[in-house]
């Protein structure tokens, strides 16, 4: 039971509940602000009928012609809220922002610890593109997954045909 | 060209280096490499603004000053020079500074578009809305790009909404209106590309009550040409302005249709059935067929598909509203208690089902609610005598006893109840954890720590009804056990700090703090659970890395507010603008911000250990001025995130005023806390500049005399006015309530007679050259008083049966005390450096010199007095401290872990862990006053 509304900046008021999950990780202010500023379509968060924060997904659009594509960059669901298709529901939001801007697909980064993720992202429809070497610094550094999904403009699903050889952090982005 | 080659080749290899090493914040090597290339090229206009920017960073204000301003009176008007000394005038806070700069090179390049945009930025920093106006559309003029037109029209808007003459209703139309037509004008010529822009109109229109408007025009095809995604919210949300309820409902029902589980859509969609149902009131026929409508609409989402909450829920809430407009609701949908029960039945394994049901209990009455509780309770089907047979009825079973103690099922209960509860809750948690709660990831929060989270809430009911620390120190270790096994349980971590700053151990509290990894703005929304509360504890090493990391955060956004709306104008989301502007002014005025400052200047204070002269330098260099009061009381802002805390107290017994009444207390504690600091500063600046009282009428002197005394009835007029109100001590009935503010502490201790009569004696002293021997016994006899207040203190600790219970106030109170007696050390050896060891040079007659001369060495003597005075009763302090008492653990506090049926390894690591912490944090505790007490003795060792 959700209502689904742009992020704010006083949302980070109280957005702790979500953000001291382990998984979760609190950006600097900068962060957050520059997301809003420049993508601020892309950041919508779900709020509960108590007006608690359940999750959010931010996101944003980059890429030339056939990369231009939408991206993932923090999906979140608070541990009180989880198998309720909140995360499927942000992510279905940010796929038709997506479309709406005529982007090729969408694509995001997870670790590749993270099975729970990756088994959602996987039944929502991405699959594993590349893998990431030591993408999450850490002890150790931890590998990602960039995973993607194809939208509708990218008829053929080109985007999709994965990667055989692993990437370095250096050269995405 | 050469011209510029030439640049550009200066830039890569001379000037690149040191704008590399102020960005890694080497300042001083920085400045060498500007004086070396200066040596070179001594005029180059970027290398000496560099050079500004080093020093600037260094301290070393008053030479950057000179140097900007030689500068800025040549007028500079190459990019890199103006960006670097934007920069410095960003540092000092002369943003009126920069506008000039930009203005004055405009008139050597005009039209010069990128400096037009810097320009616009500047008045951006400084709220100037028309200036933003002019320049937006002298920039459009120059360049045609819609960003720069909508820029004006932004400024335009702004001018209406929040400018100078924003509150004169005429005027604001005005600007709006103009603001309206630009927009049209832009959209008769087929100019209009962005979906900012569009939602700019759609702003401008509704900010002027025009909904009819633009309700077409999102109707419209440019609306939804440039603008698909516009969101539907703003329809239903103009809808609802026009009272279109026909519209509304069947608007609503469409998307509920696709989307089953939007509350918002459900909220307005039931008032648009209410509205209408009282639109067509002739009947009540007509009134019931609506709602009988809505509810046949409602069952029908629940069975169109797979089972999602949002009809239920939805019926629930129209239930509960039809109550409220008297009408029957039972007889519609019929018994709310058997709703309840339905839904439970359907959504209890969900972690959410208590939130959810949580909403309506407010709705009925306190018998009702218990009824709806041991119905629950029973619904789930564990009794005393079985356990949960699988995760879904463990989570019902949660569920339902989460709801029971928001219903009040727990008050009332004898201790014997609450404990066998208790008993149960633990058992429960262990029987889930080896049940259900196996091969968990770290990152893992196990299904039953709920049990054990509710456990420590009834623990803490137990322990405040006896006033005894026993069960809650259970509690703890029943916490910790959970954390072994699931050790990112952030709710048992905050529970744990709760309880540790509770009973005054902030080396248990601080542990836990780390542990949650907490940074950026939660410094802010969450500071309130710990760094708030440390100046109380008395560990000055922890206080001080936390106000150092909290206040690095609040410096680095107060320097980077300035850039947010700037970005947002860059990237034309004009949405967000004044969302910015209330954030960056949210966080500028927070009070944690102005209170963590405050601590950690009268920290520093206190904690003043060296030479004199060191010791001024360390005052000067903090820079109080205490003449200026810097905190805007009227603005200041909570951004308290209290509900990070769980919770399930009963719902009828919550203080909805808590957040409220705290915050008004902590700024009260503010207005003293702040104050004693100016004060302080006063008293310093007042003694240090009879140094150049060399002529009588010294002005320096006399303003700083002045400035003490104005603060010295300030400070008066401060206590008389809070006293007055009469604030009252939170209660902390529950666990989750906050601490008393320390404002009760503030007041109860002698702060104002204490320092109210050091500032009349250092009065005295500039003006009269006196220190009479009433003086003497006044001072004395303040700082006996205190002394007896921190030895009373600790005996009375010393001889309770439970010496943690009440730790933390009497911790308090200790720390007050010693931190009352350090300032004033502190404030003595200034002053015996001025009076006691040089003598009088006020009077230079010759006849009156040897009048003077005896008349000095008394005042010396009589300061030394003083000192002296201090000093033994420092050692009495001193002394006490050794004497302070462990924190006794009651013996059976093994038994009772072994009687959680813990393998007896873990229940001895866990025992002696929470001992050992409670006992490092005696020792730390009185090291840390201890140093700060030997140090004060030496200070005023004469
Ligand atoms: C990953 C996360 C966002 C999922 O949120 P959620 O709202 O619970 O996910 P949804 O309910 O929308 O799940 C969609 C689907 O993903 C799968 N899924 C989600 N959680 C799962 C779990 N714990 N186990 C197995 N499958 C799971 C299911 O197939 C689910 O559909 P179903 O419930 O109909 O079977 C949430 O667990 C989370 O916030 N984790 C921490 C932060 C994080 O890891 N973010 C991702 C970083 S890239």
């Amino acid at each position: 039971m959700t209502t689904l509304r742009p992020f704010t900046c006083d949302d980070m008021f109280k957005f702790n509940n979500v953000n001291l999950d382990p998984l979760t990780e609190t950006y600097g202010l900068a962060f957050y602000m520059q997301y809003l500023a420049h993508w601020p379509e892309y950041f919508q968060v779900a709020e509960s009928p108590s007006g608690e924060i359940m999750g959010y997904i931010m996101g944003k659009a980059e890429g030339q012609r056939e990369n231009w594509h939408g991206h993932v960059t923090a999906l979140t669901v608070s541990p009180d809220y989880r198998r309720l298709g909140l995360a499927g529901l942000l992510m279905n939001f940010l796929e038709d922002v997506s479309e709406d801007k005529k982007a090729y697909f969408v694509d995001l980064f997870v670790r590749v610890s993270n099975k729970v993720a990756i088994n959602m992202y996987t039944n929502l429809g991405y699959i594993v593109y590349r893998t990431v070497l030591e993408y999450y610094s850490g002890d150790p550094d931890e590998d990602a997954y960039d995973m993607r999904k194809a939208l509708s403009r990218d008829v053929d699903k080109k985007s999709m045909i994965p990667l055989l050889h692993p990437a370095r952090p250096e050269d995405v982005d | 060209m050469a011209q510029h080659v030439h640049d550009s080749l200066i830039y890569d290899r001379r000037l690149r280096p040191i704008y590399e090493l102020l960005e890694l914040g080497n300042n001083k090597k920085a400045l060498q490499e500007a004086e070396k290339l200066l040596k070179k090229m001594p005029v180059l206009p970027c290398g000496r603004a560099l050079k500004a920017l080093a020093l600037l960073r260094l301290g070393r204000e008053e030479e950057s000053n000179t140097l900007l301003k030689a500068l800025a009176e040549e007028k500079p008007s190459d990019e890199a020079t103006l960006q670097v000394l934007s920069f410095c005038y960003k540092e000092t806070e002369q943003l009126e500074k920069i506008c000039e700069l930009y203005k004055e090179a405009l008139k050597k390049s005009p039209g010069n578009d990128e400096l037009l945009a810097h320009l616009f930025m500047s008045y951006v920093r400084l709220d100037d809305f028309k200036s933003q106006q002019t320049v937006a559309l002298q920039l459009y003029r120059q360049v045609r790009g819609n960003p720069y037109y909508f820029w004006a029209v932004n400024s335009v808007v702004l001018q209406g909404l929040r400018g100078p003459e924003s509150s004169v209703p005429a005027k604001r139309s005005l600007f709006l209106a103009l603001a309206q037509r630009m927009v049209e004008e832009f959209i008769s010529q087929e100019k209009i590309k962005d979906e900012q822009e569009v939602q700019l109109y759609l702003s401008i229109l509704m900010e002027q009550g025009k909904f009819k408007e633009a309700l077409d025009f999102l109707g419209g095809t440019l609306c939804q040409k440039v603008y698909p995604g516009a969101h539907k919210s703003l329809k239903i949300d103009l809808f609802k302005k026009l009272n279109m309820w026909n519209e509304l409902n069947s608007y609503l029902k469409m998307n509920l249709r696709s989307e089953r589980d939007r509350w918002d859509y459900y909220k307005d969609y039931l008032t648009s059935c209410f509205e209408l149902a009282k639109l067509n009131d002739t009947t009540e026929e007509n009134e019931n067929n609506i709602l009988d409508n809505c509810h046949e609409f409602l069952c029908q989402l629940i069975e169109g598909g797979k089972r999602v909450r949002g009809p239920y829920l939805a019926r629930l809430e129209l239930h509960k509203r039809m109550r409220e407009n008297n009408m029957n609701a039972k007889e519609l949908l019929g018994d709310f208690a058997d709703l309840i029960i339905e839904y439970f039945r359907f959504f209890g394994d969900k972690q959410c089902c208590t939130n959810d049901i949580a909403l309506f209990l407010e709705s009925i009455s306190r018998d009702e609610r218990i009824t709806v509780a041991s119905k629950l309770v029973r619904d789930s089907g564990i009794s005393s005598t079985t356990l949960p047979q699988n995760k879904e009825q463990m989570q019902k079973h949660i569920c339902s006893l989460q709801l029971s103690r928001m219903c009040g099922s727990n008050i009332g209960l004898s201790q014997e109840h609450l404990l066998a509860l208790y008993t149960a809750l633990r058992l429960h948690y262990e029987h889930g954890l080896s049940a259900f709660g196996q091969n968990l990831l770290s990152t893992d929060m196990g299904p039953s720590d709920p049990y054990s989270l509710l456990a420590t809430h009834i623990m803490y009911d137990v322990a405040a009804e006896e006033g005894k620390s026993y069960h809650l120190i259970e509690a703890i270790c029943l916490l910790y056990y959970v954390l072994q096994n699931s050790p990112s349980n952030f709710h048992a971590k905050l529970l744990l700090l709760k309880i540790y700053h509770f009973l005054g151990c902030g080396v248990g509290a601080h542990q836990i703090y780390e542990s949650l990894d907490i940074k950026h703005i939660q410094l802010e929304s969450m500071g309130y659970l710990h760094c708030a509360l440390l100046p109380a504890t008395g560990l000055v090493s922890v206080a001080k890395s936390v106000y150092d990391v909290t206040l690095s955060f609040f410096t680095t956004s107060y320097k980077e507010r300035l850039e947010y709306i700037a970005m947002a104008y860059k990237y034309g989301s004009f949405s967000k603008i004044e969302e910015f502007m209330d954030f960056r002014d949210r966080l500028s005025n927070s009070l944690h911000y102005a209170s963590t400052s405050a601590e950690q200047l009268l920290l520093e204070l206190v904690c003043l250990s060296g030479a004199l002269w060191q010791n001024l330098n360390t005052y000067k260099m903090m820079s109080i001025h205490p003449a200026e009061d810097r905190i805007k009381w009227n603005e200041l802002a909570d951004n308290r995130d209290l509900s990070v805390v769980v919770r399930w107290d009963p719902i009828d017994l919550i203080d909805h005023n808590e957040k409220q009444n705290s915050f008004d207390q902590d700024i009260e504690c503010l207005q003293i806390r702040s104050h004693l600091l100016r004060l302080v500063a006063s008293f310093i600046d007042a003694l240090n500049s009879h140094d150049k009282i060399q002529a009588e009428n010294s002005n320096e002197g006399n303003r700083n005399t002045e400035v003490l005394e104005s603060l010295k009835t300030s400070w008066n007029e401060i206590f008389k006015r809070i006293r007055s109100k009469n604030f009252t001590k939170s209660s902390n009935k529950f666990l989750v309530n906050l601490l008393p503010s320390r404002l009760h502490a503030m007041l109860d201790m002698p702060y104002e007679t204490f320092f109210s009569d050091v500032a009349e004696f250092l009065i005295d002293l500039s003006i009269n050259f006196q220190l009479t021997d009433d003086r003497v016994a006044q001072l004395n006899g303040n700082v006996s008083k205190v002394q007896t207040i921190l030895c009373d203190s600790v005996r009375e600790n010393n001889d309770q049966e439970d010496n943690i219970w009440n730790r933390r106030e009497i911790q308090q109170r200790i720390v007050s005390a010693v931190e009352i007696l350090s300032l004033y050390a502190f404030v003595l050896s200034v002053c015996h450096q001025k009076y006691a060891t040089t003598p009088v040079q006020a009077k230079k007659s010759k006849k009156k010199e040897g009048v003077q001369k005896t008349a000095s060495e008394n005042l010396s003597q009589r300061i030394i007095g003083l000192m002296r005075h201090l000093k033994q009763e420092l050692q009495i302090c001193d002394n006490e401290l050794v004497l302070w008492k462990q924190p006794k653990f009651h013996t059976s506090l093994a038994e009772c872990m072994s009687g959680m049926s813990l393998n007896p390894q873990v229940e001895s690591s866990v025992t002696t862990k929470v001992s050992d912490i409670f006992k490092e944090n005696h020792l730390q505790t009185i090291k840390d006053l201890r140093n700060i007490i030997k140090d004060k003795i030496r200070m005023v060792n004469k």
